[in-house]
């Protein structure tokens, strides 16, 4: 009787551990994706990207009330909207890749092996950095670009060959660019100890010219 | 005595299991809420700029394509407006493509080492772009944000960003495109290696599939042009 009870005693606190074993488990494993459950650290980059990004938007709206009362004022004069239509459509121009452009910015030179796929994120990095326009060695990259890669390893931007080395270039705000790249933790300091044999360089730049995309998807 | 390995271990486990809940809770109220509501207020001030946005962006469409008849220069560069709009994003797209659908693994089962494999990543997001321009796509959206070529897709901890706006998956990207040409480049074996594989083995939802009368909305973000000018 006293070695059922045992036996009785022990299966449940076996149960009870089993449980609770699984049950911390799942605690720490199951992952959620809830901002909730954010660091403070994480949140905080959060904001600042999001305080940012609302920064620029409120900049557009307020440009974009003075054009629209100087459109409405041109018109109703007779004259057309000549004025803002050629404001638009330089900034247009610009935005989709049409046309080469001037301006400060940084270059991100690459010297040794490298991929499709860095390639690619290098350009999100510099876009989220608020690139305005870029171009790898000669090739403008558009809207609607691509990156690939070649059995001989040399990298292709919208099925263009591109051998290295390559010089990535950006216009926009040279410090907002530079930092981004160059920060600790940052895209080239991943790039240095993933491709260790290949040499990075960013620079700031104050005259670069970007030529236009070479051919404008159609459709 | 045969129960007291069992008792105290027993003992640990509650003790671990209650002190992680309540950890986790109160750091989450202290330090998380109020940055959780500034986040929170600006994604909302974001989507109301985003609204006034659109709002005077068809105001000055108006005015310009009212305006476009009292001239031949205003004519002809309202249509140059037009063709360049569209190939910007700044216009809804609708047509013919492909779904491309991306989530986190739904099971509970994966071990903390493979929790990173069995979820979504910003890079996904990128790669599924790539190849969708690889394959002739003529407009894109993520979870309703346009990708035009200012388009950023950003990670921050766990959270993902594209174009500033805050998502989580599941993720939606629609596709519109030539569908075959499409389909085959995702079928590529050659293509998207590593999240065919991890949803092969860690579960982590991605499906692409044929859909018609698609509708891609347009960029409603900030065109930010500043630094650059037409040489």
């Amino acid at each position: 009787m006293r070695t059922n009870s045992g036996v009785i005693a022990a299966t449940v606190v076996a149960l009870f551990l089993g449980l609770l074993a699984v049950t911390q488990v799942r605690a720490q494993d199951v992952y959620s994706r809830s901002l909730q459950l954010e660091t403070p650290s994480s949140l905080t980059t959060l904001i600042a990207n999001l305080a940012e990004r609302n920064n620029g938007l409120r900049d557009e709206i307020f440009d974009l009330r003075v054009r629209t009362e100087s459109a409405r004022a041109e018109a109703a004069a007779g004259n057309g909207t000549l004025t803002e239509s050629q404001k638009q459509l330089t900034q247009l121009e610009v935005f989709a890749a049409r046309t080469s452009v001037a301006g400060q910015g940084i270059s991100v030179k690459i010297d040794g092996s490298f991929d499709d796929k860095a390639l690619s994120d290098l350009i999100n990095e510099l876009r989220n950095a608020g690139a305005e326009a870029i171009a790898i060695n000669t090739l403008r990259v558009g809207p609607r670009s691509w990156f690939g890669m070649q059995p001989d390893r040399s990298l292709t931007v919208d099925a263009a060959p591109l051998r290295g080395p390559w010089t990535v270039t950006a216009v926009g705000a040279p410090e907002v660019m530079y930092v981004a790249m160059t920060r600790t933790g940052g895209i080239i300091g991943q790039f240095e100890l993933i491709y260790r044999s290949t040499r990075f360089s960013v620079s700031r730049e104050t005259a670069l010219v970007l030529p236009s995309l070479a051919n404008p998807p159609r459709g | 005595m045969v129960l007291i390995l069992p008792a105290l271990l027993f003992g640990l486990l509650v003790s671990l299991q209650w002190r992680t809940q309540q950890e986790r809770s109160e750091l989450t109220v202290r330090y998380n809420a109020p940055l959780l509501d500034a986040a929170n207020s600006l994604q909302n001030e974001q989507n109301t700029l985003k609204a006034q946005l659109a709002d005077l962006r068809k105001q000055l469409d108006d005015i310009q394509k009212g305006a476009a008849s009292q001239n031949t220069a205003s004519r002809d560069l309202q249509a140059r407006i037009e063709e360049l709009r569209s190939a910007a994003g700044l216009t809804e797209r609708s047509g013919d493509g492909v779904t491309i659908t991306l989530d986190d693994a739904r099971a509970t089962t994966t071990q903390a080492a493979n929790v990173d494999k069995s979820i979504c990543h910003s890079t996904d997001l990128t790669d599924i772009v790539n190849v969708a321009w690889r394959g002739g796509a003529q407009a894109i959206a993520i979870n309703g944000e346009r990708v035009v070529g200012s388009t950023s897709v950003y990670c921050v901890g766990s959270t993902i960003m594209v174009n500033g706006t805050l998502m989580s998956p599941p993720f939606a990207v629609l596709v519109v495109g030539p569908q075959n040409d499409l389909l085959s480049a995702y079928d590529d074996p050659r293509e998207l290696g590593d999240i065919k594989q991890r949803r092969d083995v860690y579960g982590l939802g991605f499906r692409v599939t044929r859909s018609s009368a698609l509708t891609v909305p347009s960029y409603g973000g900030a065109l930010n042009v500043r630094f650059g000018t037409p040489r």
